[in-house]
């Protein structure tokens, strides 16, 4: 949710931000990514945002690991490159699309929300949604048997013998009713009216 | 009161799968298990290269052992061939043999090497001892590599008259290979 928030904020900040400084950008094109659309960056402010950007490239020779995290020299590399470009005044969008002019969407560890992408930042919303959506059903349904079932109990099915029944020979019954006459104190081994058959 | 056990007083339910749960269920993770075996054999990191189709990255880099750097630009007008290697490569070695005699036999197209994350003088040391037949480039900061977007050696980029990357080629190449790929290039010159 911070990423897909951040991410949000990113897209909606940069084409204004982005159209402000195209104005004035002189220096050569790279790569062809344009002119540099941001402010050369130094010092410290530099190695931050070169972090920053490094977090958000892949390590093309590693397992899962981003630019930022990797020790290797091909990443280090790639970190020296977005470095350079960075005190060149190119903004994190343009060197984000001159690496994936060469390795392509995997170079980018968030996908960039277009066509299928939308599923991956989406799937995980809308299955929340679906299975919130499920869950109350489920005990909208399960509540609404249970208040049916506790004012009509005959409609709770049930495989059981209920402690009304007795058996077919009288005989038997009348010592089945004697039994529960001692065992539970009903008189006539009659059981007593429930008070509430859904506890 | 005693406790009074009310027999039969809570009606016990057959618990029964609800056919509709386990569609839904089985709609979820069928393809999920479906996506996961089907990949399961495939390398992540073997994704077709964004450049195929594209110029192809310019780069100006001086050879091994010293001399007028060599750039892409200079080679415009016949297929090139871009070998990516490292001594450190065991499938390089094996590939090295059939590039060098190629390089012979295709003399229309320009052979290149580019040394991929290693010294120069292990380099120099291992073209003396094995020989070559065409140039092999030092690529001390890995721009040219990652500008061609490699992930690792050997890759091969095969590039045509117009400078256009006419197909990359992963892991090492046999002559019939390199003869073939050779022609998709010259067919792609203008």
């Amino acid at each position: 949710m911070k990423r897909l928030a951040f991410a949000l904020l990113v897209l909606v900040a940069l084409p204004p931000l982005a159209a402000a400084q195209v104005s004035r950008a002189p220096a050569a094109p790279a790569g062809g990514i344009g002119a540099p659309r941001s402010q050369p960056l130094s010092g410290a402010e530099l190695d931050a945002r070169t972090n920053d950007i490094g977090a958000l490239l892949r390590c093309p020779v590693c397992q899962g690991l981003s630019v930022a995290d990797s020790p290797s020299s091909m990443a280090r590399n790639m970190k020296t490159e977005v470095r350079d470009k960075l005190a060149a005044g190119y903004d994190q969008e343009q060197i984000l699309a001159s690496f994936e002019r060469s390795y392509g969407e995997f170079v980018r560890l968030d996908p960039p929300m277009r066509g299928v992408n939308w599923l991956v930042w989406l799937g995980p919303l809308a299955g929340l949604v679906a299975g919130g959506a499920a869950v109350a059903w489920a005990l909208k349904r399960s509540s609404r048997n249970a208040a049916a079932e506790a004012t009509d109990p005959a409609s709770a099915p049930s495989d059981l013998p209920s402690r009304d029944t007795l058996p077919a020979d009288a005989r038997l019954a009348g010592a089945v009713r004697r039994a529960r006459e001692l065992a539970y104190g009903w008189p006539d081994g009659i059981p007593p009216k429930p008070r509430s058959s859904a506890s | 009161m005693a406790t009074t056990p009310v027999p039969g007083a809570a009606p016990v339910r057959a618990s029964r799968m609800n056919p509709w749960v386990l569609a839904a269920g089985l709609a979820v993770v069928v393809p999920l298990l479906a996506i996961l075996v089907l990949n399961l054999g495939r390398d992540p990191h073997s994704v077709r290269s964004p450049l195929i189709g594209r110029p192809a990255p310019a780069f100006s880099l001086p050879p091994v052992g010293g001399g007028a750097p060599i750039s892409l630009e200079s080679l415009r007008g016949r297929p090139v061939v871009i070998n990516f290697w490292a001594t450190w490569c065991v499938p390089c070695f094996e590939e090295h043999a059939a590039l060098t005699a190629a390089a012979r036999t295709f003399r229309e197209a320009q052979f290149l090497g580019v040394v991929y994350e290693d010294e120069e003088l292990k380099t120099q040391a291992f073209l003396a001892e094995r020989g070559s037949s065409y140039p092999s480039l030092m690529d001390a900061d890995g721009r040219t590599a990652i500008a061609f977007g490699v992930f690792g050696v050997p890759e091969t980029f095969f590039i045509d008259g117009s400078g256009r990357i006419v197909e990359k080629y992963v892991g090492p190449m046999d002559r019939r290979t390199i003869a073939e790929l050779i022609a998709r290039a010259k067919g792609g010159a203008p």
